[in-house]
């Protein structure tokens, strides 16, 4: 008996209970289904985050003081670190070939007004490199300049969150806003930057001069932050290497002491991102492989009844010169083409779901070529494996007792 | 020589431990184009006898050669293809796949057959045309009459030109005249040259054959000739 006689007859059995066959193929339809779609949104918070890595600048290298714990599943700095200085910063850009750009950094949540409008927003000092380390790109109006800098000059730039908060509807360039009853004059507003890894908003922020921020604000010596544009990708490790030589020699810290700094680069951020997107697919993993047991256990029920309702003809079949292994065949086959159903359908409805929820819905969702491609040899595998017992069982009947069975 | 030959041949059931004994050391010898019928109460042993005869089970004990093969010995594989190849098998209750056509019936045993005709269609709508069904080709065994349905199951055991026949009170489950009609189309196939084993309980329809073994409780009882004179003996 030939392939595709064997094929001809599982494929008229199906047909035949067309609504068994589906609901045996159900479970594997809706495992698979399910699979890719996860996938996607695995596959697409994953490109988001690394676009948020991205976005907070190229080759960024972060420079923290103090020493920095993961807590709660976040990095956090912990005590208060005096040590990190403009001083560290400008000899980092002195001294290291593999820097391009530096800015030293310091922040603090306070009160904006203007008018009669006021609102908690992150105040931030730097200089006129920060814009380009971090990919802060001015939307209007203008950075601030050397001379801005040196005198101290109370200007500020602005991000949109900020500018809704404060301004609403009204046009925020060339306006004044108080902060600690200082005014500044706004002379420029930055375009929207989103969220940043630990979903915190980046366009709440008020940037204005390092030497505005050091004497007017908080009237301090020491920064928390320096940020350290590397000239290259491959330069972001020897770059980081150097910095953390210069600061401990610069810190005089001796072997046997900690560092006093934190450094963070983007490498660091991609491979933290990874390892969460790592423990994401070993969940879907787990999630794909106990719902195509389901729908196996699903072929496995129907595969038993339909031996049990079809006893007879297998006795016909039997007695007319069917060999157990056409009847093997047969009902392997049968319960085949009940994966692979399930599992065209499946891909396409994952397929169809995904690429709905990416035209109508907010996510971004990526298909993985790959989820889709295993699913398919996953789903004839379960077929098979969960034929198997039913398509034995059904071979060893005893011909003469299936012919008499009613 | 003997199509058949059947050397102390017994078979028993083992069910929770006790033996039942089925046939007792049976020794039957059929000669190519004989009409047989074997005859007996029912739990005599007659379908086991069949069983047996048509390969479809396994004796416990004795030789059972068949065209000039011991087919005890034979693996399932050798064994189907026997079924498919020398017996045709003509059952009481039909055994027709529902839901098929008759022409699709017919021609299943040539689905499992080693080297199948080319002109397989041709065949079978042949047969159906000698069977008196031309006009039922694509019905199928719900839309067709009992009488109409054990004609497509000769039809079928036709299909693959076996040397025997093996029909298992092939009238039981039919009105007296499409017994008679299918007793009809039996005596035809021996004139053809088949050999034919009818398995019966009717006297009647017995009286066909040339030759009546009656079988008693697992054993053969009598097995005696008919006249010439008692098998054309018009109804």
């Amino acid at each position: 008996m030939n392939l595709f006689s064997s094929l001809g007859i599982a494929v008229r059995a199906l047909f035949a209970h067309k609504t068994r066959t589906f609901l045996a193929s159900l479970g594997i339809l809706i495992g698979i289904a399910s699979v890719i779609v996860m996938v996607a949104i695995g596959k697409g918070s994953q490109q988001e985050v690394m676009d948020v890595i991205a976005g907070m600048g190229e080759n960024l290298i972060t420079i923290n003081a103090g020493e920095m714990k993961r807590r709660g599943g976040r990095l956090r700095l912990t005590g208060n670190v005096t040590t990190l200085t403009v001083r560290d910063a400008d000899r980092i850009a002195d001294e290291i070939g593999e820097v391009e750009s530096i800015a030293p950094f310091e922040e603090k949540r306070m009160m904006a007004k203007f008018g009669n409008n006021s609102a908690e927003t992150t105040i931030a000092g730097s200089t006129s490199d920060f814009s380009v380390i971090r990919d802060y790109r001015l939307k209007i109006g203008e950075y601030f300049s050397e001379r801005d800098a040196k005198t101290a000059n109370r200007v500020a730039i602005i991000g949109m969150t900020a500018v809704k908060n404060l301004f609403g509807e009204e046009d925020p360039l060339g306006q004044v806003i108080r902060v600690n009853f200082i005014p500044f004059k706004i002379i420029g507003v930055f375009e929207p930057k989103g969220v940043d890894t630990n979903g915190l908003d980046q366009d709440d922020l008020v940037l204005i001069p390092l030497s505005t921020y050091m004497r007017r604000i908080v009237n301090q010596k020491f920064i928390s932050r320096i940020f350290v544009k590397a000239s290259s990708r491959q330069n972001i490790a020897k770059a980081s290497e150097k910095i953390r030589e210069l600061l401990r020699e610069n810190h005089k810290l001796t072997d046997d002491r900690n560092d006093d700094f934190t450094l963070i680069t983007q490498l660091d951020m991609e491979e933290l991102k990874k390892e969460t997107t790592e423990m994401f697919t070993k969940l879907i993993v787990g999630v794909a492989g106990i719902s195509l047991l389901v729908g196996g256990i699903g072929i496995l029920a129907v595969m038993l009844i339909s031996v049990k309702e079809r006893t007879r003809e297998i006795g016909i079949r039997r007695a007319v010169g069917a060999t157990r292994r056409d009847i093997v065949h047969q009902f392997l086959y049968e319960s085949l083409i009940i994966g692979f159903l399930g599992g065209g359908l499946g891909v396409a409805l994952g397929v169809g779901l995904t690429l709905g929820l990416t035209y109508w819905g907010q996510w971004t969702l990526i298909l993985d070529p790959n989820s889709i491609w295993t699913a398919s040899w996953a789903c004839a595998g379960i077929g098979v494996i969960f034929g198997v017992f039913p398509a034995i069982k059904a071979s060893k009947l005893d011909p003469m007792e299936a012919l008499t069975t009613e | 020589m003997n199509l058949i030959e059947m050397n102390s041949i017994c078979k028993s059931y083992r069910n929770i431990g006790f033996e039942t004994k089925v046939l007792k050391d049976v020794t039957l010898h059929i000669k190519e184009g004989d009409y047989v019928s074997i005859v007996g109460p029912s739990g005599a042993g007659k379908s086991t006898l069949m069983a047996i005869m048509g390969c479809l089970a396994q004796p416990t004990s004795g030789d059972y050669i068949l065209d000039g093969e011991e087919v005890g010995q034979l693996n399932d594989r050798k064994l189907s293809r026997v079924r498919n190849e020398k017996i045709g098998f003509v059952f009481q209750a039909f055994h027709l796949l529902p839901g098929v056509t008759a022409l699709e019936n017919v021609t299943l045993p040539l689905v499992y057959a080693k080297n199948p005709p080319a002109n397989v269609k041709d065949r079978a709508r042949e047969l159906l045309a000698k069977v008196g069904l031309e006009h039922r080709l694509h019905h199928t065994p719900g839309q067709l009459s009992g009488g109409e349905q054990q004609r497509v199951t000769i039809a079928r055991s036709l299909i693959n030109d076996p040397r025997i026949i093996l029909a298992d009170e092939p009238t039981g489950n039919l009105d007296s005249k499409n017994g008679i009609e299918t007793m009809k189309t039996f005596d035809n196939l021996v004139k053809e040259g088949k050999t034919i084993i009818l398995i019966t309980h009717d006297s009647e329809v017995a009286q066909h054959a040339g030759r009546i073994i009656s079988i008693l409780d697992g054993q053969i009882a009598s097995d005696s000739q008919v006249s010439h004179e008692e098998q054309t003996r018009p109804h």
